[in-house]
């Protein structure tokens, strides 16, 4: 099968949804000509003209309210919001409109819009452009969030999305734009709410979104060496959350690893493991843990920055003491 | 007044402090604070100050010499060229540890004492416990902190086990040697939580003979009984068991009793793969049946076994009549062999019954433990008895009227139910028509 980077998986998704439903547009800053800052979206202002990839002022609240509007009028805007981190400019468009719209309305109005972004540090960006801010939107009733982990999921996440008749927050990886994968050249969709198994394990379950499965992957290749068995599970889309196939492999392993690179405290992470917890306690064997980003402001310094997210040395770590029944926490 | 130099106890596990060099010569003037010797333990090597001022005289222990901690090693004299004889060395005049804690209500154990960590301390503020009263320590375990004028301390709690007792709360002087806290081998039920303040005047320089009657005393009298932590320890306040919920659930489905690791001394907190030890250790029935004792009697209308006796000691040369009683009884035990020890006319005699004719039986050394004891007390007045468990099984004959009572009683993990029911119906059958047996 062919290899794309995940860059070239969005836009190729972006360009399939355009040409079949032609009420599709993309919508914000240097989207155009540029084709933003990560070239996702190189070409398609060509193809698609700058009537469909709509260029425009550094104003996030006004044309991410256009938007809104737009998608409760009949359209299907793509929102790109360059850096996760302005979300913050965007909340109330996105969690008080378009995430009750179709509630509050009664049924009667739909927002089918798409919002995507990224997230990820050691870019070296400093801390107002390296946050990974799920954890905000996933906490709002009415916004689905998808997290692809590959090309392949990013294309197919992104088709669904534009799909959905709600709206949707991807979050892409700013680190993963150009790591390559198999996606195949034919149509196809991910359904929301399916988790992947990447890799099968009896011994313990790490869970990871996004970038995070590939360190789960690494960390699990880790402790193969060693003779643990660990199942690397990626849920593609935290809202909805595929609880099942995570709670039958925590059922199996009895242990659980959740990884994310938000901050940890109050995260997905916290989320995640809270489910396990509630659902398959009597199957566990040990405390889940949760690794998320630490609690401070992403440093600029490369250096201090590294130690910040979740390596895959540290979840093996952490899954050695898990598997050698250490006392985690002690009262 | 000459002034004592000992050896002080710089650790808790120390009993002895090897002498690195002297500091000062004898005859040395010396001033309160000067140091006097160094002293190396298997932790550290310190400096040993003078407590008061005057002449270094009477030094007893060399440069290199392990002493004993408390020992007199030299004196500190008023006067130079005291003539003073060199003082004997004498018992630690620090009260030692006691191994075990006898008498009061405390739990048993090992009792740590507050240490004395410099020559004029005689007593240590007890900083802060680092366990909690029940929790498992390993000897090399911080137990608490004392601090001292000079420094704190962190004592570690010098034996493998539980904390079974603490003896003073954090804030509190206690004095040097005085029972700090009381390191149990088993899990305690109901570790005890008390103040130094509240503790009755220490009794460190009580007679160890003394201070041991009680217990042994108290033992013979409950021979059968075990101590208490074995028989409750879930209903401690503390006695909570730290385990994953998978463990607990695993446990409860197959029956299996968390319990058991504690008091095996298990590591907390347990995991699936510790359920593995615990099936594998040893079965529980013999330790929550052991308060129970068995109390049975049957009567048989007549004693048939007078009449066998004749007959085997005519006909077979078989005169021993205990060693017949031996057999008939062995042949009775769930495993049909065993010691038997006949009691009989205040006369004790052992018997090694194997499977086999009666001629087989051999006398038994006599300190050799009994499977089975039977008391013969048909020649006395004695009808019926009712004596509670001893250490192993015990058939009782006594007699009444032409009647013949057969009682048995021993400690529920002797024998099971039905194994006592068993020994003492084919018993009764047995002497009642002793010919059976030879069936």
């Amino acid at each position: 099968m062919r290899e794309i980077t995940l860059s070239q998986a969005v836009n190729e998704a972006l360009a399939e949804e355009m040409r079949r439903d032609e009420r599709v547009f993309i919508i914000g800053e240097d989207v155009a000509e540029a084709g933003t800052p990560f070239k996702v979206l190189a070409g398609l202002v060509e193809e698609f003209g700058t009537g469909r990839v709509v260029d425009t002022p550094i104003a996030e609240p006004g044309f991410m309210g256009i938007a809104v509007g737009a998608a409760m009028t009949g359209t299907r805007p793509v929102v790109d919001l360059m850096f996760g981190d302005f979300i913050y400019l965007i909340m109330d468009q996105l969690c008080n409109q378009a995430a009750k719209t179709h509630y509050m309305s009664g049924g009667k109005l739909n927002v089918p819009l798409v919002l995507r972004t990224n997230l990820g540090a050691t870019r070296r960006s400093a801390a107002q452009h390296s946050q990974s801010l799920q954890a905000l939107v996933a906490h709002i009733p009415g916004l689905k969030v998808a997290m692809p982990s590959s090309a392949y999921e990013a294309k197919g996440l992104m088709k669904t999305a534009i799909r959905d008749d709600n709206p949707v927050v991807i979050f892409e990886d700013k680190l993963m734009y150009q790591d390559k994968a198999p996606v195949p050249e034919e149509e196809y969709l991910i359904p929301f709410g399916e988790a992947n198994i990447k890799r099968e394990g009896t011994d313990i379950t790490l869970i990871g979104t996004s970038s995070m499965v590939q360190v789960a992957e690494k960390a699990a290749e880790i402790l193969a060496r060693e003779g643990i068995e660990a199942e690397v599970i990626d849920p593609r889309t935290i809202v909805p959350l595929d609880e099942a196939t995570l709670l039958k492999s925590v059922r199996k392993t009895s242990r659980a690893i959740v990884i994310d690179e938000g901050h940890q405290s109050y995260g997905v992470t916290a989320e995640i493991a809270s489910r396990i917890n509630e659902k398959a306690f009597y199957h566990l064997d040990a405390p889940v843990l949760r690794m998320g980003a630490m609690d401070v402001p992403v440093p600029f310094s490369p250096a201090l920055e590294d130690v910040t997210v979740p390596t895959p040395e540290g979840v093996a770590e952490n899954a050695r003491r898990l598997m050698s029944g250490e006392m985690i926490h002690a009262a | 007044m000459p002034h004592d130099v000992t050896m002080p106890q710089l650790g808790m596990a120390q009993d002895a402090g090897k002498i690195v060099s002297w500091l000062k010569a004898p005859g040395d003037p010396v001033a309160e604070g000067d140091a006097l010797f160094e002293v190396e333990t298997d932790k550290a090597t310190m400096e040993v100050e003078a407590q008061a001022a005057g002449f270094l005289s009477g030094v007893t222990a060399a440069a290199g010499e392990d002493v004993p901690v408390g020992q007199v090693i030299a004196r500190i004299t008023e006067e130079a060229e005291d003539d003073s004889a060199p003082p004997e060395p004498s018992a630690p005049s620090a009260p030692s540890a006691p191994q075990s804690s006898g008498g009061d209500d405390l739990p048993e154990g090992i009792e740590v004492t507050m240490p004395q960590l410099g020559m004029a301390q005689d007593s240590g503020l007890l900083v802060a416990w680092h366990k909690s009263p029940g929790d498992a320590v390993q000897a090399d375990d911080v137990l608490f902190e004392v601090e001292t004028d000079k420094s704190t301390m962190e004592v570690p709690a010098g034996a493998d086990g539980y904390l079974a007792a603490t003896l003073a709360e954090a804030g509190e002087d206690v004095p040097v040697g005085n029972a700090v806290a009381v390191i149990s081998a088993e899990a305690p039920s109901n570790p005890v939580t008390r103040s130094a303040a509240a503790a009755k005047a220490p009794a460190p320089k009580a007679e160890p003979e003394q201070a041991e009657k009680p217990t042994e005393r108290e033992t013979r009298q409950k021979p059968a009984s075990k101590p208490a932590p074995k028989t409750a320890p879930a209903n401690s306040a503390n006695g909570r068991i730290l385990a994953s919920p998978k463990a607990r659930k695993m446990a409860l489905d197959q029956g299996l009793d968390l319990n058991r690791l504690v008091e095996a001394g298990h590591p907390q907190p347990y995991h699936v793969a510790d359920l593995e030890v615990l099936k594998s250790l040893p079965t529980k029935s013999a330790q929550t049946n052991a308060v129970q004792t068995r109390h049975l009697t049957a009567e048989i209308p007549a004693d048939g076994f007078a009449d066998f006796a004749r007959w085997a000691a005519d006909t077979a040369g078989l005169s021993d009549q205990n060693a017949l009683l031996a057999g008939l009884a062995a042949a009775c035990l769930p495993t049909g062999t065993g010691t038997v020890r006949v009691e009989a006319l205040g006369q004790s005699h052992s018997y090694a019954v194997m499977p086999g004719p009666l001629s087989t039986i051999q006398p038994a050394e006599p300190d050799r433990p009994a499977d089975l004891i039977l008391r013969d007390l048909r020649f006395s007045r004695i009808t019926s008895v009712h004596l509670g468990a001893e250490p192993a099984p015990v058939l009782t004959l006594a007699r009444n009227g032409d009647a013949l009572a057969i009682t048995l009683e021993c400690a529920g993990d002797h024998l099971t139910a039905s194994d006592a029911l068993t020994l003492l119906s084919e018993f009764a059958g047995r002497m009642e028509q002793p010919l059976r047996h030879l069936l």
